[in-house]
């Protein structure tokens, strides 16, 4: 290796200052830490450039003085007092470090990855350096919050042991110190969520909930049809699951079926576990049933809605009764009705809603005028609407006093008065002729004369008035009611007029209602028989 | 009736535009479509008896019936239909569909979270149906059915949910369709008993679940799941139902609700006093039948020509398929419900036609009657209910999406439509039998619009799984002795 020219320390100090120029800002964190390193480790960078053979010796010796320093600080390398003197003389002249970073560190600055995954070092020195902020908070937040929650077990220690005598330190936590705990979790969520993306859930929040360990879903490997559920639900029901095992039956588990229950209203088990806290807890009837309205009113095909009703109903009927509560069951009565019939504008047809109206009526006993009224707005409304006709139906033929008991629907009743079936008669005459193609009306007629043991031929000549000429041909024959043909055919089976019935009914397979055909043929071969 | 006299090859409809060419200037796609001449008009024009009076229920049923028109009318360019003018069962964008629902669903399906169960059931028997393999599954519904055991007995919709009897049958079918002893076992048939007998009320009705509703699902379930496992039918003394003299058992008192629940319409409702419904009159039909000989006991209880009259009135043109009550609109579901309602009836007429005491016949054979047009259910079916799309599965009708639900019972009434069940004294080895059992052919007549590749599996008439899954879980529970 060729000796090189000796330099004096002057131009030695100038080169070094021209080798080391005043750095650009650090525009990131790594950028910075890559700075401190260079910054504590002299001729380090020009090292990694042009390896250690190609620094000037100068730059070699400042080098391996740097290297050194701390070895010789730390006594792990021993020098004679000589060199000793002569090396600290140089150290002193180059104003070396005396502590520097570690390779290590500058090779891996892993800061870790922030929410959105992205590598914390490339934040700009600004915003690393309030995630670092954020980060001590959170650090000291906790430490305050695992202080409130043992200061806390102490005092449930001691409250279940009260004779317990070093009570004097663990006073119990005060509703402010909860209400300060509340806040500091919040901040704590935040503060969570904005670093790690960590969910901290509504209820692991509450201090409320602090006695109870969620149970949180036990799905196996594989599990078919698995929900991915979200975080809000995931939590609720695993706490809710907690407070059924424990069957807690409390303000704060009424407040999470109600949670529960917004986010999945057709989960049976959280209804029937909010039926038995509303028992316990002797909760208001009506309070819960306005409660009820609202959720109803939201989830219209729901189910379990309808039985949590009719629960409440049969539960608060039991009570009023027992106290001959006259006024409540009248009140209870018009509400209910009042709103049935908003929800049933909603939606005309809904089963369940039709469902609870017939135990409903039964329960009150509503074979009422103004029931029946009810029900008539809703044909009047729309003459198709078949539910309507149906209760209308078990309003007039299964009222107890005017109906036997356990009579079957198909059946002729003795009981129901001549009078009813002539006004049910008319009444279902006056609505077929409006429409004399709605299969209602027909099917309310056909009920009502059985329930009255009349003949169909008792309404031969309405049915005949939507029928012309049949069997005489395209052109004469007119049907307007494809009911009426086949009521007719069975006024004819009725009279003992075969052939004529066997007529009808072709002409339903060939032409009126084709789609049947099969129906009627086999009503032929019955006939034929 | 009017039927297609062409029997025209061409899968394209002929488009009749003689009087159109060269006059105006009309872009292809507007103004109506002619519907296939290989298609009968049953199914593409209005009914014949047109009426004006206005409400809401016709107002919903003429947009129901055009829509179902367009899709019948099998005039789509991007579809292929079959010399009869219907299309191919898309039984492999079907199964893609169900496999995918058996998988992890997303957040917008938690409201189904206490109805997964009933996911497996859906999906598994729509696979079934299609011809899959289901065994493949066997692992994975043992260890999700686990899941949703209740140490006290039966089966919740999941972890934490209590044990519910709509549930316990979909997890009891779901075993049943994977087979195999190791998923059997997994059935605690003791503490079954034992639940089930808690939700037996004295006045014979069953709760679907322990402080739930009584209705008619609880007399078909409990019918099912006995009938399935051989559990005995004694009451546990726990019971509220349970009475001393031993007279009263799981089955007290189920025909008599069922009669309860039949309404002036002929039909069957849910409970005592409700409106007459499709779903309910399969369920009432199907627990009868298990409870015993259909032709013994429908007509005992029932008014079967109220009952026959009604289930007939469900069925419209021109859309082909199904409706669940008076006046409401078709929906493919009703396919399964309503369409699984005729094998029973026709046993309940006919008895075991080879072997029985005339007596128990009212009727003369109905063994050649047509109760509903299949044709027009098929169609219905392969028209209207299928999605058309890369989605797959089956549907309501077009303007809804398809879903595990419907892809099971519109497949379910395919199959219905397909074969033919009756009763016999004899079992396949020609043996006398004590009691009529099931035998099942497949259907070859006027009514095979569709392809023979079309063709689904059976499924059992009152169990409603393919029925060797049925008989060979029966016959297991049926070889052991005791719990």
């Amino acid at each position: 290796m060729p000796p090189k020219a000796k330099v004096s320390s002057k131009a030695k100090e100038a080169a070094s200052k021209t080798k080391e120029p005043e750095a650009p800002p650090p525009k990131t964190a790594n950028e910075r830490t890559a700075q401190r390193y260079y910054q504590t480790n002299p001729c380090e960078k020009r090292r990694e450039e042009v390896g250690l053979h190609g620094l000037t010796p100068t730059e070699r010796q400042t080098w391996a003085n740097a290297f050194f320093l701390p070895l010789i600080v730390s006594k792990e390398v021993l020098l004679s007092h000589k060199s000793d003197r002569e090396f600290w003389k140089q150290v002193g002249k180059e104003s070396l470090p005396v502590r520097r970073l570690s390779r290590a560190r500058k090779q891996h600055h892993a800061w870790g990855r922030d929410r959105h995954g992205r590598d914390v070092g490339e934040l700009s020195p600004e915003d690393f350096d309030r995630r670092s902020l954020q980060q001590a908070r959170l650090a000291a937040l906790e430490a305050l919050h695992s202080r409130f929650v043992q200061r806390r077990e102490l005092a449930g220690l001691r409250l279940t042991r009260p004779g317990s005598s070093d009570s004097a330190a663990h006073e119990d936590v005060t509703p402010e110190e909860v209400e300060e705990d509340r806040q500091r979790r919040k901040e704590m969520a935040a503060l969570k969520s904005e670093l790690y993306g960590e969910k901290m859930g509504t209820y692991a929040q509450d201090p409320e909930w602090d006695d109870v360990t969620p149970i949180p879903a036990d799905e196996p490997e594989g599990a078919l049809a698995a929900i991915a559920y979200p975080d809000d639900y995931a939590e609720a029901i695993s706490y809710l699951r907690a407070v059924m095992a424990a069957e807690e039956y409390s303000p704060r588990t009424l407040r999470l079926t109600e949670h529960v229950i917004s986010l999945n209203a057709a989960h049976y088990t959280v209804w029937l576990y909010r039926f038995k806290i509303v028992q316990a807890l002797d909760l208001s009837i009506p309070d819960e049933i306005e409660w009820l309205n609202q959720v109803s009113l939201e989830n219209l095909k729901n189910y379990q809605i309808w039985h949590h009703r009719q629960l409440l109903l049969d539960h608060y009927h039991a009570q009023i009764s027992a106290n001959a509560d006259a006024d409540a069951l009248k009140k209870l009565a018009r509400s209910e009705s009042e709103f049935l019939r908003l929800i049933l504008d909603e939606d005309t047809k809904n089963y369940h809603v039709w469902s609870y109206r017939q135990s409903l009526v039964r329960k009150l006993g509503l074979w009422t005028p103004q029931e029946l009224a009810a029900t008539q707005s809703f044909i009047e409304d729309d003459v198709r609407n078949n539910s309507a006709w149906h209760h209308r139906f078990f309003l007039v033929f299964c009222d107890p006093a005017a109906s036997t008991p356990g009579c079957h629907a198909t059946e002729h009743d003795p009981a129901v008065p001549a009078e009813t079936v002539d006004r049910e008669v008319r009444y279902a005459q006056e609505k077929a002729a409006l429409a004399p193609q709605n299969q209602a009306a027909w099917n309310y007629l056909r009920g009502v004369l059985a329930k009255g043991a009349r003949p169909l031929a008792s309404a031969e000549e309405f049915a005949a008035r939507f029928v012309e000429g049949v069997g005489e041909g395209e052109g004469r024959e007119k049907v307007r009611s494809s009911h009426a043909l086949v009521f007719l055919a069975d006024v004819w089976v009725e009279k003992g007029e075969k052939e004529k019935a066997a007529l009808y009914l072709s002409r339903l397979a060939e032409k009126w209602d084709p789609i049947r055909a099969g129906y009627w043929n086999y009503r032929k071969q019955q006939i034929a028989a | 009736m009017a039927s297609s006299t062409s029997q025209n090859t061409s899968t394209r409809p002929v488009e009749n535009r003689d009087e159109d060419d060269g006059f105006v200037d009309v872009p292809e796609d507007d103004g109506p479509r002619h519907a296939s001449p290989a298609v009968p008009k049953l199914f593409t024009e209005p009914p014949p008896i047109h009426e004006e009076y206005s409400t809401d229920t016709l107002t919903v049923q003429t947009q129901t019936m055009n829509e179902c028109v367009e899709h019948l009318a099998a005039n789509s360019m991007e579809l292929d239909y079959n010399h009869r003018g219907v299309p191919r069962l898309r039984r492999e964008a079907h199964i893609k569909f169900l496999k995918k629902q058996l998988g992890t669903l997303p957040a917008p399906f938690l409201v189904a979270d206490a109805s997964r169960p009933w996911f497996l059931f859906w999906c598994l028997n729509g696979l079934a149906l299609l011809g899959e393999d289901t065994t493949s599954y066997r692992q994975q519904v043992i260890a999700t059915a686990k899941s949703m055991q209740n140490p006290t007995g039966g089966f919740g919709g999941g972890h934490g949910q209590m044990s519910h009897l709509a549930t316990t049958f979909a997890v009891v079918l779901a075993l049943a369709l994977v087979g195999g002893e190791e998923a059997y076992e997994v059935i605690d048939r003791k503490t079954l008993w034992r639940w089930l007998c808690s939700l037996k009320e004295p006045d014979g009705g069953v709760q679907m679940v322990y402080g739930g509703e009584v209705d008619i699902r609880g007399a078909y379930c409990t019918a099912v799941i006995v009938g399935l496992l051989n559990m005995p039918r004694e009451l546990s003394p726990d019971s509220p139902a349970y009475s001393p003299d031993g007279n009263t058992t799981l089955f007290t008192g189920l025909a008599e609700y069922i009669r309860r629940c039949q309404t002036f319409e002929g039909g069957i409702s849910g409970r005592p006093d409700a409106e007459a419904h499709g779903a309910y009159a399969f369920c009432a039909l199907a627990c009868l039948a298990i409870l015993d000989a259909p032709h013994r006991i429908i007509p005992k209880y029932l008014d079967l020509p109220r009952l026959i009259s009604w289930l007939s009135s469900r069925q419209y043109a021109p859309e082909g398929g199904f409706s669940g009550r008076t006046n409401k609109l078709v929906d493919g579901c009703y396919s399964h419900w309503l369409g699984g309602c005729w094998p029973l009836i026709d046993a309940a007429l006919n008895g075991a036609s080879d072997l029985d005491d005339p007596e128990s016949k009212p009727q003369p054979s109905t063994d050649l009657v047509d109760w509903y047009s299949r044709e027009g259910l098929i169609r219905y079916i392969l028209c209207c209910a299928q999605d058309e799309s890369k989605r797959g599965g089956l549907r309501d009708k077009p303007s809804s999406s398809s879903d595990a639900y419907h892809s099971c019972y519109v497949l379910s009434g395919l199959s219905t439509a397909q074969y033919k069940w009756g009763l016999t004294y004899f079992n396949e080895d020609e043996m006398l039998l004590a009691e009529p059992t099931w035998k099942v052919t497949p259907r070859v007549d006027d009514s095979q619009i569709y392809d023979q590749q079309d063709r689904v599996e059976a499924i059992h008439p009152t169990y409603t799984i393919p029925d060797q899954k049925f008989y060979d879980m029966q016959g297991y529970f049926a070889s052991k002795a005791g719990f």
